[in-house]
């Protein structure tokens, strides 16, 4: 039954690997979505608790660890604290403001000046 | 609805913990199968379907959460533009208002000057009335000294004692005090004891165009002193020329 699990866990991890593999577009954003899974430190768990191996503790330390290190980066990614299409609306706001400001100030620079001569 | 407007980082921290959750229970239960020696694979190929699929959620999640990184920094950058536009904008704001002030300035100081111009053209005086006065001014020197005065003339712009002496008033006091005011030979013509043949010509009187000019009170400025007294009429000048009250550079 271990073993099936084991399996079960590799293929799993084989497909989220294919998976980003095929996301090659940022190479950085892949590698930390690799980074993020937790399947093959629960695959190596099983596997040693298969041999009865003394690495079980280890890899366990190392399961709660990599939990700890995954909560602390998801509290530093930023643009987070809002929906998807929140930020979208934001980031649309913005780039409406953004327009106007430009429009307003292209229309008071245009406007027509006065002839002041020299005296 | 509700699970739509929570944030990407609840989301992410929710499955987070349902992932510990679910590896916990199948390590448990991996252990306790062997220790009991009790199959129950229905239980752990469920856990572990349900542990692949909050790892694939997870995994999307972060995707978004990611995505939504760089589109912060896009914002961040939009918000710098914004803030430097807002600065352009009160800039020219400033500076319309300071034209503002200018041209009201400018328009009220025009407006006072077509009040003053209608004031004027309201009381409006003849330029030939103006010239007369002007010369009526001018014409007994009190303005300027007349072209042919030297240094050592007795003319003043205003009455001399000699002046005011030979005047009403003076030959009033002279008659009365006879003998006293006379100390000074000088003042024999002043004082009205000289006939006028004897009055003295110099060269500013019959070279002076002004004399046909003036006012009939000033006619005798120019016949007072005879030429035998000319240089005692000098010091005579000179004495009251340093009297404060005849001096000319008494001014005002």
């Amino acid at each position: 039954m271990a073993a099936a699990v084991a399996v079960a866990v590799t293929a799993a991890t084989t497909t989220t690997t294919t998976t980003t593999t095929t996301a090659t577009a940022d190479v950085k954003a892949s590698i930390k979505q690799e980074d993020c899974s937790f399947l093959p430190i629960v695959h190596d768990i099983i596997k040693c608790m298969d041999k009865d191996s003394q690495d079980v503790h280890q890899e366990l330390n190392r399961l709660k660890t990599k939990l700890q290190e995954t909560r602390e980066l998801i509290l530093a990614i930023p643009g987070i604290d809002l929906s998807p299409e929140q930020q979208q609306l934001q980031l649309q706001n913005l780039r409406d403001q953004v327009r106007t400001k430009n429009e307003l100030l292209q229309k008071y620079k245009s406007l027509c000046m006065f002839d002041i001569p020299k005296t | 609805m509700a699970a739509s407007e929570r944030s990407t980082k609840d989301k992410l921290l929710a499955v987070l913990d349902d992932l510990e959750v679910l590896c916990r229970e199948l390590i448990e239960l991996l252990a306790l199968s062997r220790n009991q020696k009790i199959a129950q694979p229905g239980e752990e190929n469920q856990i572990l379907n349900m542990l692949i699929q909050k790892d694939g959620e997870f995994q999307e999640i972060v995707r978004v959460a990611l995505e939504q990184g760089k589109t912060q920094e896009e914002m961040h950058l939009l918000e710098k533009e914004v803030e430097k536009r807002d600065g352009d904008i009160q800039q020219l704001q400033k500076q319309l208002k300071e034209a503002e002030h200018i041209l009201a300035t400018a328009v009220y100081q025009a407006k006072e000057k077509l009040k003053s111009i209608e004031k004027a053209r309201k009381g409006a005086i003849s330029s030939e009335e103006l010239i007369k006065y002007a010369h009526r001014i001018s014409a007994s020197n009190a303005v300027a000294a007349p072209l042919t005065w030297v240094p050592g003339d007795p003319r003043r712009p205003y009455p001399t004692d000699l002046e005011m002496r030979s005047g009403l008033l003076g030959q009033q006091s002279n008659l009365s005090t006879n003998g006293v005011n006379g100390h000074l030979p000088g003042d024999a013509l002043a004082a009205g004891r000289l006939p006028d043949v004897l009055a003295p010509q110099y060269p500013w009187q019959s070279n002076d165009m002004s004399l046909n000019l003036l006012p009939p009170n000033h006619s005798n400025d120019f016949m007072l002193e005879p030429p035998g007294h000319n240089k005692e009429n000098e010091d005579d000048v000179e004495v009251m020329s340093t009297d404060s009250s005849s001096s000319s550079s008494d001014s005002d």
